[in-house]
Order: C-alpha cells, then sequence, then structure tokens
C-alpha cells in the first residue's frame, strides 16, 4: 500500500516543479528566440532597387494572412511575402517539398511573380524565367537564393494583356531565410 | 483551433462506441486562470492480475476551452494513453482503490490568439502522471467506475496539470471470482 501512495504522489511533486504550463513554456522559448523561433527573411532585388522582408517568430503567423511564408496548396507550395513596395510569389510545382533547383519558364505560359509599386511583372518573353533554389529544408522552415527575368505588364486585359519590354525587369541577390512552410 | 473538429469527433466516438464516460476537469497550477472548466472522454480497460489488483490502459481526449475573449476558437486538446495499477484497497477488486498511471500525451494542441490577434496553434506531445483514486462498483451488471484523478503532461519545460472527476463503465478483460 505504501509504494502505491509514493507512486501516486510523484507526480505531484514533479509537476509542482515546473512553473510554466507547456503553452508558455513554448511561447517564453519562441519570445527569447529559442528553438523554433527564427526570424524569416527574405531580399531581393528589383533592376537594383532594394526589398527586405523580415517576419520575427515566423512560424506564429495566422496561416492564412502572413506576412512571409510558403503554404500547401493544390499542385505545389505557394511561397508568398509581402512588403511595402509589393509582394512576390512563387510556386514549387512538387507533391513533396524539397531541397532543389525550381524553375518557372515561359515555356509553360505566362506567370505573375512580383509586384514592385503597383508594377506587376511576370514571366512572359522568351527569354523570361525565375528560378527559385531551396538550399536547406529543415524544422518545417526552407532557406535558399532565387533570381529571374521577368517582363512588366503594362495594361491588363481580359483578352490579351499588354506587356512591356520583354526580360526588362531583373530579379537579382534573392535570397530567402527560414521562411516556415504551413500545411 | 484548426484540429479542434477532429478531437471532439474521437471524443464523442469514444463515448458513443466504447461505453466510455465524460469527466469534467479543472485546470491546476500555471495557467487555471485562462480556462474554463474542461471535459473529456476515455476508454478504459482494465487486466486483472490478482484480485485486487488490474493493470489497467485508457485513452483519452481531453478539451479545455480559454475564456480570454476568443470563444471556442482558444483552447487545449489533449490525448493522453496511460498505463497503471488499479489496487482495491479491501484486495477484493471492488470498493475504494489507488492508481497510479503512467503514460504518453499522443496529441496535445493549443490554440490562442497573440497581442496582435494573430492565432497560434503549439503541438506538443508529453509524457503523462497520474495519481487517482475512485470506487469501483456493479449497476446494472455492469462494472463502473468512479475516479478522482491529478494528472499532469510534461514537456517542453513546462506542465499543464488538471484534475478530473469523471464515471466510466470500463471493460475488462478477464474474470476474477468477484466479477471484475
Amino acid at each position: 500500500m505504501k509504494s502505491y501512495f509514493v507512486a501516486a504522489v510523484i507526480p505531484i511533486l514533479l509537476s509542482s516543479c515546473l512553473k510554466q504550463s507547456i503553452p508558455d513554456a513554448m511561447l517564453a522559448s519562441k519570445n527569447s528566440g529559442g528553438q523554433g523561433s527564427p526570424t524569416a527573411t527574405l531580399s531581393y532585388k528589383v533592376n537594383g532597387n532594394a526589398v527586405n522582408i523580415s517576419v520575427a517568430n515566423a512560424e506564429s503567423q495566422d496561416t492564412n494572412y502572413y506576412t512571409l511564408g510558403c503554404t500547401k496548396s493544390t499542385g505545389g507550395y505557394s511561397l508568398d511575402g509581402l512588403s511595402s513596395s509589393g509582394e512576390i510569389a512563387f510556386t514549387f510545382y512538387t507533391d513533396s517539398l524539397a531541397i532543389g533547383n525550381y524553375i518557372y519558364t515561359a515555356n509553360y505560359g505566362d506567370m505573375y511573380f512580383v509586384s514592385y509599386n503597383a508594377q506587376a511583372e511576370y514571366v512572359h518573353g522568351p527569354t523570361d524565367s525565375m528560378s527559385f533554389n531551396i538550399t536547406s529544408y529543415k524544422n518545417g522552415l526552407i532557406s535558399g537564393n532565387f533570381s529571374g527575368q521577368l517582363t512588366p505588364l503594362v495594361t491588363a486585359s481580359t483578352i490579351n494583356n499588354i506587356f512591356g519590354v520583354s526580360g526588362s525587369t531583373l530579379i537579382t541577390n534573392g535570397s530567402f531565410q527560414n521562411v516556415p512552410v504551413f500545411y | 483551433m484548426g484540429k479542434r473538429p477532429l478531437a471532439v469527433f474521437i471524443l464523442f466516438s469514444i463515448v458513443m462506441q466504447a461505453n466510455a464516460q465524460l469527466g469534467v476537469m479543472k485546470w491546476v497550477g500555471p495557467n487555471s486562470n485562462k480556462y474554463d472548466l474542461g471535459f473529456g472522454g476515455f476508454i478504459k480497460s482494465g487486466f486483472p492480475v490478482s484480485d485486487g489488483s488490474d493493470v489497467t490502459l485508457e485513452l483519452g481526449a481531453n478539451i479545455f476551452f480559454m475564456n480570454d475573449g476568443y470563444g471556442t476558437a482558444d483552447g487545449t486538446i489533449m490525448c493522453p494513453l496511460k498505463a497503471g495499477y488499479r489496487y482495491t484497497l479491501d484486495g477484493t477488486g471492488t470498493g475504494f482503490y489507488v492508481e497510479p498511471q503512467v503514460g504518453f500525451n499522443l496529441v496535445g494542441v493549443t490554440s490562442l490568439h497573440d497581442a496582435n490577434g494573430n492565432q497560434i496553434n503549439l503541438n506538443y506531445h508529453g509524457v503523462v502522471f497520474a495519481a487517482g483514486t475512485g470506487f469501483l462498483f456493479t449497476a446494472w451488471n455492469a462494472p463502473f467506475d468512479l475516479n478522482l484523478r491529478y494528472e499532469t503532461v510534461i514537456d517542453h519545460g513546462g506542465s499543464n496539470n488538471f484534475i478530473s472527476l469523471g464515471i466510466s463503465r470500463y471493460i475488462s478483460f478477464g474474470k476474477r471470482n468477484t466479477g471484475y
């Protein structure tokens, strides 16, 4: 009987040593920059003009309305980043996201990728492309680099879009770190 | 909370299909003021090892809603799987008993909103310890277990602690002379 009483008291003693609930402990770890609380960053240049996105505690973002993240969607994974100057979007067409190079070329058809100061940029011209290279995928976070050659959309139309000079927009120095992948 | 409908479904499936019972729970210790009363369902089975003792196996689903102003969107779900040793005080397999339990939290999800109104889902598991006492009795030729227990889930350097009062119609895989 004594041993049963001792066994029953042990969990009470164990838990009394812990001063935080599990959620509080996890949040404290995130807020202190501990494991699982990275700052996600994405930066690039549009014809030499820098764009920088940084989100602290990126994994805590609302998965429906986030500033920087990657979401599994039908047919692939969609990476999206919002900045004061616009946005960038890229879809990794794969069932299982992995380290590697993902390229979208004009052969696949016109596709929107970047908006900079309200100017939409597309893969459109014959030499246009957008390339994302995932160099790290750990703990639900992806990192890597990217670049592209795009064409500005001058006038959007339901019949025929009117584009500017083909391949006139260069995306350079693209880099992303610790971007969370939401499922 | 994204996984809440699934957990609720699991909970009620357990209750309806396995003759298991609901328990009412009170979060205690850290964060206890953030939670309303919780509810849980569980399947519990016993394997008699002597006239007065059983090795027990219990699978539960516990839900706690937070009182932070976001209604049922915020709360905690835990699904512990526990093994225990139930010892009846008079050695007959009926009446009052004590039961230490140990196990693993198969699913732990806490959903809450941060200061900016963003929803956060925290996923964890953790080791489970419980200390319980109760009363075994027969009603309508079915074995019932009225119990009170203290349970703690430990993970990430924190613990979720609660007290549960419940009654279950448990399943016994074996026979002893008393019928339990």
